[in-house]
């Protein structure tokens, strides 16, 4: 399908459909959400080696709040998939699973930078965290949710690309041992096995041009919420 | 930009001695021993260490006034007011003692309980007085490790209950038993260490902690519970058919023999050495000495040796408040880089070298600290909030 180019008498042209191929326009999200990430204040200080350990203990308390929640999506949308999509399914009910004791790495890593697990367990949601939780579980709510798909291309892309690098560079500023940065260390080398099985299914042909367009859509409303979660620490 | 590998710090120091400091020739009037012969033997022995003030946790009709674990627990909380938090912050408690007030359980275990706080790891490190630095050094691995972003080292000692009068009447006579009676006093000294610096105030960051026995090629040679210098299976103190049968041959008194402490001085500068020819000691940048020894005698042995390998170490870079505070054993470390630490010595970016060697069977321990400024955050800490 190719976009259409009437143009109305204001000179103003509706979006046009994208007919380049999956991988290029979630390519082009990955970019346009590394240049954002450039910008979150916390990563910018961190890049900088001008962070704290409270910081990081604000960071990790903030993530905690929607990682606890990570797998239930997940789980949501592994029960919208019909018997027709059976290897979503599959895929997604492996994948819940698998990151549903996240949050107890998470804990672990609070933990011993001296946090108190009475108030990570207390803690809410950033206005960040609520606007990404809210949505993915929309999105996971329908009748075979394959927008997901777009939500986990960036979630764990961060994971695979990003939160190993963010691990180790708070180990180095703020001279941290490997069980304090557990957490997004680890993410770095299990999310890079989950987006290999997750290239599979965005490159199969099975996906319909409505398909990729719900799904990029969905990856670009994730990668501008997931900033906002890392923009709006501890407002709520 | 800096970039560290996990570290510890020393980010608040207390000490607590109990009651008023006692002068030599108080002395007597808290442990006994007023006869002719006695009182000699104690002159020569106070001449000889050079000790002026020491305390005792002990009344003048020579009743013990406070318990080892409160000892221990009076320095932990002056060492957590220093820093500004509660023991329920602690992670970790490491509790160096030569003997607790009981003989079951540990002595950590008595301590953690009566500080309170929340649940903790706790190690009872015993010995003399290099145990100090085998607790500071379980405290430091556990948290460089990451295993807990906050603990606390303690040594305490209460001697005085061992060196009283009571312990030398109707007891089989030992001369060696003399030495550490009228040198040995009573106190506690905490250290509480922490995963980062502390952003008010300068911290003590530990470069390294290193222990080591030579038991290996040494007789025991400071004991108790031991009649002779011989070792064997039924005769230890525990073995006598009652306890007051091994108290008059002397089995409860703390004995030392005098005769191997040249060599203990000469080992412990050949460890001092090795820490040099390993580059854990560069002396050019060596600004403090802190060195526990048991006696004058030692300093000037010691300081002597150095002066030759230090070029330009003079007494100002030497800090030792065994004269004032006495010969408190397992906390005598602490107390003086308590005092060091407190009177202001220790400026940023100057290193501090910790030495502690220990006569039991020739152990010593030793640490190498650098003072740091707190760390100066460039922008408001909110200022991404």
């Amino acid at each position: 399908m190719t976009a259409t180019t009437s143009t109305s008498l204001s000179g103003y042209a509706p979006p046009a459909r994208d007919t380049r191929p999956l991988p290029e326009r979630l390519d082009e999200v990955w970019a346009d959400l590394e240049r954002r990430l450039a910008d979150v204040p916390i990563l910018r200080a961190l890049a900088a080696g001008d962070v704290t350990l409270e910081d990081y203990h604000r960071l990790l308390h903030n993530l905690r709040q929607q990682v606890v929640d990570g797998s239930l999506w997940i789980a949501r949308a592994a029960s919208n998939f019909d018997v027709e999509h059976f290897d979503l399914r599959s895929a997604a009910m492996a994948h819940a699973q698998e990151e549903h004791r996240d949050h107890l790495l998470l804990q672990r890593d609070y933990l011993a930078i001296g946090g108190s697990l009475q108030e990570l367990r207390a803690g809410r949601k950033n206005i960040g965290s609520q606007a990404l939780s809210g949505y993915m579980f929309s999105i996971a709510s329908g009748p075979n949710p394959v927008a997901a798909l777009g939500a986990m291309f960036v979630i764990e892309g961060l994971g695979a690309q990003k939160a190993g690098e963010w691990g180790r560079r708070f180990a180095d500023v703020l001279g941290l041992a490997d069980s304090q940065v557990h957490f997004m260390i680890y993410h770095a080398e299990a999310d890079v096995e989950h987006t290999g099985t997750m290239e599979g299914f965005l490159t199969s042909d099975r996906l319909d041009a409505d398909a990729q367009d719900a799904i990029v859509s969905c990856a670009r409303v994730v990668a501008r919420l997931y900033v906002m979660q890392l923009t709006e620490l501890d407002e709520i | 930009m800096f970039s560290m590998a996990a570290t510890a710090y020393l980010t608040g120091l207390g000490s607590y001695l109990p009651g008023e400091p006692v002068e030599n020739d108080q002395v007597a009037s808290r442990l006994g021993g007023v006869d002719r012969r006695t009182e000699a033997i104690r002159r020569r022995i106070q001449r000889a260490n050079g000790i002026r003030l020491r305390h005792y946790a002990m009344d003048s009709d020579g009743r013990t006034t406070e318990l080892n674990e409160e000892l221990a627990v009076k320095a932990l909380t002056a060492a957590l007011a220093d820093r500004g938090i509660g023991a329920e912050q602690l992670g970790m408690l490491a509790c160096a003692t030569t003997q607790g007030d009981l003989l079951v359980p540990g002595f950590a275990s008595m301590v953690h309980g009566r500080l309170g706080g929340g649940p903790m790891q706790v190690l009872t490190a015993t010995g003399v007085c290099a145990s100090s630095i085998a607790a500071l050094d379980a405290a430091v691995a556990k948290v460089r490790l990451g295993d807990h972003a906050r603990a606390a080292v303690v040594g305490s000692e209460l001697s005085s209950r061992w060196l009283h009068q009571r312990r030398f009447t109707g007891v089989a006579d030992h001369l060696d038993a003399h030495f550490l009676r009228w040198m040995l006093s009573d106190g506690a000294g905490a250290a509480i260490v922490e995963m980062q610096p502390r952003p008010d105030r300068p911290s003590l960051r530990v470069d390294w902690v290193r222990q080591v026995s030579l038991a290996h090629e040494h007789d025991v040679c400071m004991r108790a519970g031991l009649a002779g210098s011989e070792l064997v299976a039924g005769q230890t103190w525990q073995d006598y058919d009652d306890v007051a049968t091994a108290e008059r041959e002397g089995l409860l008194q703390i004995r030392q023999e005098t005769s191997v402490l040249g060599a203990l001085a000469e080992a412990g500068l050949r460890q001092f050495e090795d820490l040099v020819d390993l580059g854990l000691i560069d002396l050019r940048r060596l600004d403090h000495v802190i060195c526990h020894y048991s006696t004058n005698a030692f300093r000037d042995v010691v300081f002597d040796a150095l002066r030759t390998r230090v070029p330009g170490l003079d007494e100002d870079r030497w800090f030792s408040n065994l004269e004032t505070r006495g010969n408190t054993g397992a906390a005598s470390i602490f107390v003086a880089l308590e005092e060091a630490w407190r009177t202001g010595r220790l400026q940023p970016g100057q290193t501090v070298l910790l030495a502690v060697p220990e006569s039991g069977r020739f152990s010593f321990g030793f640490a190498h600290l650098t003072v740091v400024a707190p760390r100066t955050p460039r922008r408001s800490p909110r200022s991404h909030g």
